[in-house]
């Protein structure tokens, strides 16, 4: 329309195309596709190490689940402790279908989503007029419960024994007798949450997504239903951790309350990864599962005998140490120092 | 349909407990007309504002938008039939950019984001902030961001416009700069509302006033009129005495 003309302002150039000062999605997607790059090579160096493939396995399992998490805990702010029951949502799903009635787990990924999906919408109608702490106690709450009616209906979930997934090797199983095939699927994952929240991100629902977290009165006013929205970013948050759930249950072959819906291990993990790499960065999440997963194996082979719980306190320490001197993650933290000091033409 | 009203109160009422910030106010304005709202702290201007824009529901009277009742719309529903407003302090979304806060506003009427960000930046360029796009609105100057949250309202594409003390705090040119913005706005079509504490800036719009003390209207007119009744002088000298 109106062509705004181009002005030299303090050796600054700027035009009137808008979407020159933002990052598109294609440039998004670019970084993903280098980021898959470097999977690959991961991939190849470690191929014959399967201690060193599980850990790349839950690293990008986990990193894909916070990544996520972050659509709606980080860029729309709602701080969910309940994301366990979308996970046990999505594990559950696939595992009954695989179970019962011998579907491939690669088909019950659709179920899951849309199982994990109603359940969240179901639960997050009535939490999301809770703010701020009092929705996080909510989620933390609705953990619990889900912990309760899992042991409970044991013909869905095999109660507190379990359900075991039985071991019939076959890509149509998704059951592997090496570990390189879940490593390849895993990082399928995260590729996929990555560019997921992505395009999110940058779309009008990421965009308000942000505004609902920065501001519900401002966001109101310029027409966004924020109910609607934070509905919406949770949808796509619980789908996609639904997913998630079903590829550990057949990684694990294993489905039990504590393993699915422990609070430590799963219902706050996905926000302490993204709390320490940074929240509501693109990013940040992968970051912080780098970080953490790696870090908690090793904690676990060389503390695990000797100080039971020494694990828990190492990462309970490292998230003190970010709350008290970088509140914005890795990811933030680096974006920061990059705003001060490499873009200071822009100022 | 030329003389509907854009805009009218009907015995709009808000009481607080025992307050009744807003009691009983009745006014109409026609589009494109221009209204500024004076009177001390505490009158009720900014409470009128959080009715008419849905923030607070009404304790008794209505709203009326073109005709139609909108007394129980929310806010959301009430920008989308072209309300838009800023906050008397200031609501800009300060990790964003400037062009970000812009296209929040402007996505409601486009859904993708290249033309959300083309409009944004069209607006940013007509309140004099295009060079500022890629800059976060938390180091923006006040004046700037003042400007920020009118483009906001603006990217809506809303054929009603109120401001809450958007002048406050700004220096004699930058006062000037948005004095000029707004009889721009005005001019193009706009229905403006302006709460205004300053009374060199009502003198210089020259357009309809209406006072207003404790919750009431005190006073309804054009400034010269409304600025030599002895009940407004006596409001804001009662004022300064303080
Ligand atoms: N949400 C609220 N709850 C209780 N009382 C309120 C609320 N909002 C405003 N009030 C009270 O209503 C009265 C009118 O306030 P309002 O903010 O509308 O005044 P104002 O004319 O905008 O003043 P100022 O010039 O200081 O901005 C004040 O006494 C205020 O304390
Ligand atoms: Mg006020």
């Amino acid at each position: 329309m109106s062509k705004i003309e181009a002005t030299e302002l303090g050796g600054r150039r700027t035009t009137g195309k808008g979407d020159r000062h933002i990052t598109s999605l294609a440039t998004e997607l670019l970084r993903i596709a280098g980021l898959a790059g470097l999977f690959a090579i991961a991939l190849v160096v470690l191929r014959d190490d399967p201690f060193l493939l599980n850990i790349l396995a839950y690293t990008c399992l986990f990193g894909g689940l916070a990544t996520s998490w972050n659509i709606i805990g980080g860029f729309g702010g709602q701080f969910s402790l309940g994301h366990g029951v979308f996970f046990a949502a999505g594990a559950y799903t696939t595992a009954n279908l695989y179970f019962h009635f011998g579907i491939s787990p690669w088909l019950t990924l659709i179920p899951a989503v849309v199982v994990a999906s109603a359940v969240a919408l179901a639960v997050s109608w009535p939490t999301f007029r809770l703010k701020g702490p009092f929705f996080a106690i909510a989620t933390l709450a609705l953990n619990e419960v889900a912990f309760v009616l899992a042991n409970y209906f044991d013909g869905l979930t095999g109660g507190p024994r379990g359900m075991m997934l039985p071991f019939r090797a076959g890509f149509e199983n998704m059951v592997f007798t090496s570990k390189l095939p879940y490593a390849i699927i895993m990082i399928g994952f995260l590729l996929v949450t990555l560019v997921t929240a992505a395009i999110v991100l940058r779309s009008r629902l990421g965009y308000y997504l942000q505004a609902v977290r920065l501001d519900e009165d401002a966001a109101r006013s310029v027409g966004i239903g924020v109910l609607r929205v934070k509905l919406m970013g949770m949808a796509v948050s619980a789908g996609l951790t639904g997913v998630g759930g079903s590829l550990f249950a057949m990684y694990i072959r294993y489905v039990d309350p504590p393993t699915l819906l422990s609070i430590q291990d799963v219902g706050v993990r996905f926000l302490l990864i993204s709390l320490i790499g940074g929240v509501g960065t693109l990013y940040g999440p992968l970051a912080g599962a780098l970080l953490i997963v790696p870090l908690e194996f090793q904690l676990r082979a060389t503390l695990g005998s000797a100080l039971p719980g020494g694990n828990l306190m190492v990462l309970g320490a490292l998230l003190v140490i970010f709350a008290l001197f970088m509140r914005k993650g890795l990811v933030g933290t680096v974006s920061d120092i990059w705003d001060r000091y490499g873009r200071r033409r822009d100022e | 349909m030329s003389d509907a009203t854009a805009l009218a109160a009907e015995n709009l009422t808000k009481r607080f407990g025992g307050l009744t910030a807003v009691g009983g106010l009745n006014f109409s304005l026609r589009r494109g007309d221009l209204l500024s709202i004076i009177g001390p702290n505490g009158a009720g201007k900014t409470t009128l504002f959080n009715l008419l824009t849905g923030q607070h529901p009404p304790s008794d009277g209505r709203v009326i938008h073109e005709g139609r009742d909108i007394s129980a719309l929310a806010p959301e529903q009430r920008a989308r039939l072209g309300l838009g407003r800023t906050f008397q302090i200031s609501k800009t979304l300060t990790s964003m950019t400037a062009l970000e806060n812009v296209m929040i506003g402007a996505f409601l009427h486009r859904g993708k984001l290249a033309a959300a960000a083309e409009h944004a930046m069209h607006i940013l360029d007509r309140v004099g902030l295009a060079r500022r796009a890629s800059v976060r609105a938390g180091t923006l100057t006040l004046s700037e961001r003042r400007r920020l949250e009118i483009a906001r309202a603006l990217a809506l594409d809303c054929s009603v416009l109120l401001l809450d003390e958007v002048m406050a705090g700004l220096n004699q040119r930058e006062v000037d700069d948005v004095i000029g913005l707004v009889r721009q706005l005005h001019a193009e079509g706009l229905t403006v509302l302006v709460i205004e504490h300053n009374l060199k800036v009502v003198r210089a719009f020259e357009n309809r006033v209406i006072v207003m003390d404790f919750g009431r209207m005190i006073a309804d007119g054009t400034p010269d009129k409304v600025l030599s009744d002895p009940q407004v002088v006596e409001a804001y000298l009662g004022k300064k005495a303080e």
